[in-house]
């Protein structure tokens, strides 16, 4: 219980320090940041602890008159893991990248608070719980969205707002409907809408469906995304490609196994079709990604693309598709951070946004561009990286649920993948040598975490193993049998 | 004498603030004085209304009856207790100390002399009696003098500025509302006809025979009190009148206007509704349909003109607008939770809105500008202003935490139970359109780059006033125990007389 308020607050208290700390001291935000960000890290590893060894962690509140309650089981302890864990590198990447920028303590103190909501979305244990957290993460990162002020951002942070909101409006009225047929909110005791006549409730799963799917970039819904890109770096690594629209995906993965389960999911005919959803986003996301010019905007279809990869795992119903899901989560998070950072330190050290005039910059760049290419391998899925593992899984789930065309279409998406990163490796390490321009404190800030995260990367595909307990423990409470 | 004011209790929370209404006036210009004496009226009222309230509350089942002048019903006028009363009293009381609070510095600049200060606060106290008066009458007759007192002392708070604008607005108020309390007349009088009674108990009793032998007098009646409680509540498109009025009309006469006024008569249409025509009758006259229809068309229509205004008082009057039209959602579901939630977003809503129209005055006051586009840089320069309006606008559009969402919960709930995807789907669409006509507002007073222009920060008052109704709103959303408790209890007294 302690270590749960611990990792909830941290954050809170961070931002709170920020935000009475002098506009003069401005020297002080990295560390009071860093300390902070430890102290969630450590806390939420001490809480994952406890949540492994099997005790109960719960926090219950009733405000509004309505019950409120925080209580990580081991799925939402893996979403909070990674997001804790991230958030980390990002928050030093951050130092770098953000060194002599305006509004810094905006930006720190949001930063913070984005980590102990997006924690809070992941520790839910209940309905309301999710949704208030889901809420409240649009309204704490809209000022990260638009950290800039530059013109650009007012409209990407309108779309932002307005598709975020529209799809808690929706998910609103879908918990009303599940209480109003079920009387239960509580995550705990199993499926909410266990032993439901499944008549009508296609309605309700395609409303949460909607809802959710907007943060998880479900197609069509994914227009606010590629906007969002307006953002800095670190923002559109960590929140962009990770915590903000996996706290989406941790809502569908809530909507099928929490709270439809899988038997009455098997009965609705909806639930059929939203693995075609997922497959067509695969697809075309990584389609439209191939033909971006700009990097970000490219890194950001190709998230879309991505998480339905997840999606499509968990809309399987299978052990094995789950697994993948759950793979996918930890490593391509690992992966598409690596890519981002990358981009930010080509756009901070050469200027650079357009992939087109990003030719001969490996040279300039060399370790940055390493880990580029470690990172695009993985994209695609190849031994020794980390995605690897999370594929075959799917591939795996995909024909047990009795689809081979979905491994197929996991194929084919690794070839475009392919396509889409390859090329601009290669490109970058032609021409003429030119020296490189990767010194000074801000390079290695910002280049520290990347390495990090692509040797991290590398060490998970060659040591699976290491998140595996993790996922059994998942895998146990939702099928009662590992693969 | 404790015994004596508890026995009269209900009758001194009206008298109380019409008595120093009429003291005020003679005061001439020591405005120091009248606002401590209207200060002070604002705590006995807020005191009697928590009794009253404690008393309720604490009695589930019984009310307290307390007949004029000893004189018995159905001859004499009946001033009753109940839930609903209590509830609205309490409100009328909690929304009216920040709201007397905040006057001073600004309302003087806005209005003029300080001789014209006091006799706005003359007649804002006769609107604070006529309202809670509202609450508690059983009396059909009662209720149009009270609503003619309630129309005066409006029109008198829009004109209040002295600008051809204000003019203008309160007299287009002034034709409207009339017509509305003639039409209102009317209604009675048809009731009156079919029935011989004007205690509303009475005239229920009555009225089932009567509705089996002219059941088209009472349609007339019933279409009367609509049109005319439709007017003065600016049911939409009955709403003309409402924007012009509520954003030219001083800061706190805004809050009070679009906080309780419009929710007096709402009040009065629900006792008539329910306690005369009585559920039966109003099943047969398709009456849920039409107000759940007017109920999600106001929203919707209310909203969408909330958008498009630059001015923020408009937008906010226009937002007053679409949140009239929840709780007449809610008088249309026709079942405890619905009610209840039609009710206790009366509540937020007052709450919310007073909170916003007084610190819209306050960041007014300070720029001297009404576009949203000028409020740039304020959150940094006026930070317990922007705060307040923040969780003012967060409240309405339903996050939870916020007293809104207790509402909208209920509503929600309700509409599920009566299978109205109509009144959800309604209900849905105010919530984001709502963020997509605040949300702008707080975002270009935090996040755009100011002028170097300095503005007036609010006095003491001011900011003691906003962070009051801050708070209520806050705690009106954390712990709405007992206040959800009164509204539900009004709602099943309300469905259940019949």
């Amino acid at each position: 219980m302690v270590n749960l308020v611990l990792t909830l607050l941290s954050g809170v208290a961070g931002a709170l320090v920020i935000f009475l700390l002098p506009r003069t001291k401005k020297r002080l935000y990295p560390p009071v940041v860093l300390i902070f960000t430890l102290a969630s890290l450590v806390f939420c590893w001490l809480l994952a602890r406890q949540v492994w060894q099997g005790q109960t962690v719960r926090l219950d509140a009733s405000l509004a008159g309505l019950p409120f309650s925080l209580a990580p089981d081991p799925l939402g302890m893996i979403f909070g893991l990674i997001v804790a864990s991230l958030w980390l590198f990002a928050t030093v990447y951050s130092f770098g990248y953000m060194d002599k920028k305006p509004r810094l303590g905006t930006y720190y103190a949001f930063f913070l608070l984005s980590l102990s909501v997006t924690l809070s979305v992941a520790f839910s244990g209940n309905l309301l719980a999710l949704y208030l957290f889901y809420e409240l993460l649009t309204l704490v990162t809209y000022p990260l969205v638009i950290q800039t002020r530059e013109e650009a951002t007012k409209p990407a942070g309108r779309k932002y707002i307005l598709y975020s909101l529209s799809g808690a409006a929706l998910i609103l009225l879908a918990i009303v409907l599940t209480y109003s047929r079920g009387g239960q909110m509580d995550f705990s005791t199993g499926p909410l809408l266990a032993g439901a006549a499944p008549a009508g409730l296609g309605w309700v799963l395609g409303l949460f469906i909607l809802g959710f799917g907007v943060k998880a970039a479900l197609m069509p819904l994914h227009r606010w995304l590629p906007e969002a890109m307006v953002a800095p770096t670190p923002v559109s690594a960590l929140l962009h490609a990770v915590a903000v629209v996996y706290s989406g995906v941790f809502g569908i993965l809530r909507t099928v196994y929490s709270i439809f389960g899988i038997e009455l999911m098997q009965e609705l005919r909806l639930a059929r079709l939203l693995p075609w959803l997922a497959v067509f986003t695969i697809i075309t996301g990584v389609i439209i990604a191939t033909r971006q010019d700009v990097l970000k905007k490219r890194l950001a279809y190709h998230t879309i693309s991505q998480l339905s990869y997840i999606l499509l795992g968990a809309f399987t119903l299978q052990p094995w598709g789950l697994a993948g899901s759950l793979l996918h989560m930890i490593s391509y998070s690992t992966l598409k951070i690596t890519l981002f950072f990358c981009a930010g330190i080509i756009s901070e050290q050469t200027g650079e946004t357009d992939i087109s005039r990003m030719e001969g910059i490996g040279w300039q760049l060399p370790r940055t561009m390493l880990a580029f290419g470690v990172a695009s391998l993985g994209m695609i899925g190849m031994l020794p990286l980390n995605t690897f593992w999370s594929k075959y899984y799917l591939m795996q789930g995909g024909i047990k649920s009795g689809g081979w065309i979905f491994a197929l279409a996991l194929i084919i998406s690794g070839i475009i993948n392919a396509v889409c990163f390859i090329p601009t490796v290669v490109a970058a390490f032609k021409g003429n040598k030119t020296p490189s321009v990767e010194k000074g404190r801000k390079v290695y800030l910002m280049l520290g975490p990347t390495l990090l995260l692509a040797t991290a990367a590398v060490l998970l595909g060659l040591f699976p193993g290491l998140v595996w307990p993790g996922i059994e423990k998942v895998l146990l409470q939702i099928f009662a049998k590992v693969v | 004498m404790i015994a004596a004011v508890t026995e009269h209790l209900p009758a001194l929370v009206v008298i109380t603030p019409l008595t120093f209404s009429f003291i005020l006036p003679p005061l001439g210009r020591r405005l120091g004085l009248a606002r401590g004496l209207v200060i002070f009226s604002a705590i006995l009222s807020l005191l009697g209304a928590a009794g009253l309230a404690f008393l309720v509350f604490t009695n589930p089942g019984a009310s307290i009856s307390y007949q004029m002048g000893g004189w018995a019903p159905p001859w004499g006028i009946e001033l009753e207790v109940d839930s609903l009363a209590a509830f609205f009293l309490l409100l009328v009381a909690l929304v009216n100390l920040p709201v007397v609070l905040a006057g001073r510095k600004n309302l003087t600049a806005e209005i003029g002399s300080e001789g014209r200060v006091i006799r706005f606060y003359a007649l804002y106290l006769l609107l604070i009696g006529a309202l809670s008066g509202m609450a508690l009458t059983k009396d059909l007759f009662n209720v149009f003098v009270l609503v003619e007192v309630a129309t005066i002392s409006c029109c008198a708070l829009v004109s209040a500025r002295e600008h051809p604008q204000a003019a203008r607005a309160s007299f287009s108020y002034l034709i409207l509302a009339t017509l509305g309390s003639s039409f209102v007349l009317a209604g009675i009088g048809f009731i009156y006809i079919s029935t011989g009674h004007l205690n509303m108990a009475f005239a229920g009793d009555a009225l089932v025979l009567a509705g089996q032998s002219s059941p088209r007098v009472l349609w007339l009646a019933f279409s009367f009190m609509l049109v005319g409680f439709g007017v003065k509540a600016a049911l939409f498109p009955l709403h003309i009148w409402l924007p012009d009025a509520h954003s030219t009309a001083p800061a706190p006469a805004s809050a009070v206007l679009s906080g309780l006024a419009v929710k007096g008569y709402i009040i009065c249409l629900m006792k008539i509704l329910f306690t005369v025509f009585g559920p039966a009758l109003m099943a047969r006259f398709t009456v849920p349909r039409i107000l759940l229809a007017a109920g999600v068309v106001a929203i919707l229509a209310g909203s969408v003109s909330a958008l498009l205004q630059d001015e923020l008082k408009r937008r906010l009057a226009y937002s007053t607008v679409a949140q009239i039209g929840y709780i007449f959602l809610g008088l249309g579901l026709m079942n405890e939770q619905g009610l209840a939630g039609g009710i206790f977003y009366l509540a937020g809503h007052a709450l919310s809105k007073a909170l916003l129209f007084l610190a819209a005055g306050a960041m007014l006051a300070a720029t001297g500008k009404q576009k949203i586009s000028d409020l740039a840089g304020l959150g940094k320069k006026m930070p317990v202003t922007m705060a307040a309006f923040t969780i003012g606008s967060l409240s309405l559009i339903g996050i939870p935490l916020f007293a809104g969402f207790v509402g909208k919960w209920q509503l929600l709930l309700g509409s599920l139970e009566s299978g109205s995807i109509l009144a959800s789907a309604g209900i849905i669409l105010g919530s984001v359109l709502c963020a997509a006509y605040l949300l702008p507002v707080v975002r270009i007073a935090y996040f755009e780059n100011a002028g170097p222009a300095q503005v007036q920060n609010p006095g003491l008052a001011e900011k003691l006033s906003l962070v009051l109704l801050a708070v209520s709103t806050l705690v009106l959303g954390i712990f709405p125990g007992p206040f959800l408790e009164l509204a539900l209890r009004a709602a099943r007294d309300l469905l259940g007389c019949c």
